[in-house]
């Protein structure tokens, strides 16, 4: 299973009038490219996923 | 035997065939001093108890010396001495600088190998032995009476040695000692490299460690074993899993700096820079012009150092940066005041040298300086401030000295986690710059013996050799977090809660997962529980901000304006709107007159740009009903 981060700050009630603004149909930024340092269990982990071509809920099986 | 009865007779247990892990080690190979490491916090220490073993090689008579050992030839035996062969590895004479000035056997031309760098040593070479009789008599039977003919002496004779010759014989000996200390065959291992090293000098010592009878598992870069050690066991209280680490690795010769992306265990580099004018060297050029001078000073004998020429001046320079090696473990490892002591420095004279930390950090401040403002540069290459910087690791023999890192303090902020802060740094603790590289390298080498042998598993493990496809990746640019929004939240500000998920440099496909607790108010009616997504925009504030003055300071007029001191402070700015996520709480519970509820929240950020966010109650019977929105891929 994936790390789940506990964030220790307790969130507010929403306020009365707030409603869901549409989505805005944008992507993200540009991705980059990048060399990771092929060393460590995180890698590992990553390589396992991508050689089997596995989705993060398959790999945690 | 059997009890029961239940075995019969006659048959032993057949025993359950554990195969055993195989035994692999980490070797930090710098070009100064070298080390090992398996799975213990400590390093592997050599027949003579050294665990930071100099990249040395001395020939005396027939004797050879590796190690600290072969260092002290130095000073007497310095033409048959060969230092700084691993950054020659893979290179061509003709690349080499030239009439750069040797304390050690000097680099030629191989006499006999094109463009090929050598030593020449003189050893001595056990004289062949008397050829045998049969030269003398043309049959086969012994001459009748031959005098046996008395085994000569010695002979002095020429030996050329390339730097991977020199380099084979030094892995091998660090090999038998880590075999001898560990008490078994080591089956594999991980050997650190600078990250400047080209594809030829790569292959040149992979040959040598194969010639060494080194079976090695992978190359790693200095950077990338501090890093497998940092991320790996307990970490430091304050230290977020995302975080950007600065690794100053100040050897003897050279300063290395890596600016590195940490997300979760992964990391890729953001910017890095070598410099070959910074490093322990200097230190040692400083100090040793600074006790020779007490040395004149008490003895009223001139001595002339960095650079010397004379041949009593070079021989007590060369004294002086041996013992200099305790002088600066002192100044290292204690507050307290540091010796420097050299029996018969020159004309037969002891010297004996005192330097406390203060002064020590005077003659040192350039070195520090220089470090301090590559640090700066290379944090600003990328367009990031020290404020950026969450982690500094300090790597390297020099990284211990604490005036480099309060000289560093400078620059970052109090928030940066260092070994210095933690208390790590000292007494073989996880922070010791002098073992962390070589214990990455051994959880390196653990790992890699834990795959498998199967067909995909050989080519996972194929995804760890140098320039592997499976290591570029695509990286997010921009961070990318939820906004839980908040009544009377500041309006100039974000307007509610902000949790970063995905930070900007983070390598895809990721997946994050938060947890949280949801105050739903102290209404009965229904309750729900919503926050957007949001791209955001991140910068440095820089304020001028009055700083207060002690009561009773005096301060002089001209002195106003001092006052003023530079604050800088990370910014966030909603930038682009992705989703936007709302679900009914149905789990929630009353607490002291108020509802709460546990929710989960997972972002998936897939290869192509595509973003899910997903979240869910957890409540008493687990998780609650999954509700999710989607932003398009790139
Ligand atoms: N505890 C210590 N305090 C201060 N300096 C130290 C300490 N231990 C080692 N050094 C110095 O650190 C230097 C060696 O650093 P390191 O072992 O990292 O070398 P290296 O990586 O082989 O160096 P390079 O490749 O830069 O030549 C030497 O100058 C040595 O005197
Ligand atoms: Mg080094």
């Amino acid at each position: 299973m994936a790390d789940i981060v506990q964030i220790p700050t307790v969130i507010p009630p929403l306020p009365p009038n707030w409603s869901p603004k549409p989505a805005s149909g944008k992507s993200v930024s540009p991705l980059v490219d990048r060399k990771l340092i092929p060393a460590g269990p995180a890698y590992l982990a990553h390589i396992r996923r991508a050689v089997h071509n596995l989705s993060f809920e398959e790999h945690d099986k | 035997m059997a009890v029961n009865g239940s075995v019969p007779n006659g048959t032993a247990e057949a025993p359950i065939e554990v195969p055993a892990l195989p035994t692999v080690i980490g070797v930090n190979f710098g070009n100064s001093y070298a080390s090992i490491a398996e799975g213990l916090p400590e390093s592997i220490a050599n027949e003579d108890g050294e665990r930071q073993i100099a990249c040395a090689i001395a020939f005396h008579g027939e004797e050879t010396y590796i190690g600290n050992q072969a260092k002290q030839q130095l000073v007497k035996n310095a033409s048959n001495t060969i230092v700084g062969f691993r950054n020659l590895l893979g290179k061509k004479y003709s690349e080499l600088p030239k009439d750069t000035a040797t304390a050690s056997a000097p680099v030629i031309q191989h006499p006999d190998i094109t463009d090929e760098p050598a030593y020449k040593v003189q050893v001595l070479q056990a004289s062949p032995s008397p050829l045998p009789s049969a030269v003398n008599t043309k049959t086969n039977t012994p001459a009748v009476s031959q005098t046996a003919t008395p085994r000569s002496e010695p002979v002095l004779v020429d030996r050329v040695l390339t730097p991977s010759e020199v380099t084979v014989i030094f892995l091998k000996s660090l090999l038998q000692s880590a075999e001898d200390f560990l008490g078994k065959k080591v089956d594999g291992a991980v050997i650190t490299v600078p990250s400047w090293f080209a594809d030829n000098q790569l292959e040149a010592l992979r040959k040598a460690a194969h010639a060494a009878g080194i079976n090695v598992l992978q190359l790693l870069e200095d950077a990338g074993a501090a890093a497998v050690t940092t991320t790996s066991g307990p970490q430091a209280a304050g230290l977020n899993p995302d975080r950007t680490q600065l690794v100053v690795d100040l050897g003897a010769s050279s300063l290395s700096l890596t600016l590195l992306s940490i997300r979760h265990g992964l990391f890729h580099p953001l910017a890095s820079s070598f410099d070959p004018t910074i490093g322990g060297d200097q230190i040692d050029n400083k100090l040793i012009k600074f006790f020779a001078k007490e040395f004149t000073k008490k003895t009223k004998t001139p001595l002339a150092v960095c650079p010397s020429s004379d041949k009593a001046d070079i021989r007590a320079e060369a004294r002086l940066r041996l013992a200099l090696e305790h002088t600066k473990r002192t100044i290292s490892a204690s507050p307290g005041a540091a010796t420097c002591s050299v029996e018969s420095l020159k004309d037969g004279l002891d010297f004996t040298g005192t330097i406390n930390r203060m002064r020590f950090d005077m003659e040192a401040r350039p070195i520090y300086s220089a470090v301090y403002s590559k640090a700066r540069e290379l944090v600003e290459s990328v367009g990031l401030d020290f404020l950026h910087v969450d982690e500094v690791v300090y790597v390297g023999g020099s990284a211990c000295l604490p005036g480099l890192d309060e000289t560093l303090a400078q620059g970052y902020p109090e928030s940066t986690v260092t070994a210095f802060a933690s208390g790590t740094i000292v007494g073989g603790g996880v922070g010791d710059p002098t073992t962390l590289l070589a214990r990455g390298a051994a959880l390196q080498a653990k790992l890699l013996a834990e795959i498998g042998h199967s067909g995909e598993d050989e080519e996972v493990r194929r995804a760890f050799e140098q320039g592997s496809k499976w290591a570029a990746v695509k990286a997010t640019s921009r961070t990318i977090g939820i906004l839980f929004p908040e009544e009377g939240a500041d309006a100039a500000g974000l307007g509610g809660q902000w949790i970063g998920v995905v930070p900007a440099e983070t390598a895809v496909p990721v997946r994050r997962s938060l947890s949280f607790d949801v105050d739903l108010g102290d209404d009965a009616g229904e309750k729900k529980v919503g926050f957007e997504v949001w791209e955001v925009k991140e910068g440095i504030k820089v304020e001028k901000v009055k700083q207060p003055r002690d009561e009773d300071e005096e301060l002089e007029e001209d002195e106003e304006e001092d006052d003023e001191i530079e604050v800088k402070e990370k910014t966030i700015e909603k930038d682009i709107h992705l989703a936007s996520l709302v679900l009914t709480a149905k789990h929630a519970q009353k607490q002291k007159g108020r509802w709460r509820t546990k929710l989960e929240v997972q972002v998936l950020l897939g290869a192509d740009g595509a973003v899910e966010i997903s979240a869910w109650e957890v409540g008493k019977e687990g998780k609650g009903e999954k509700t999710s929105v989607s932003v398009p891929s790139l």
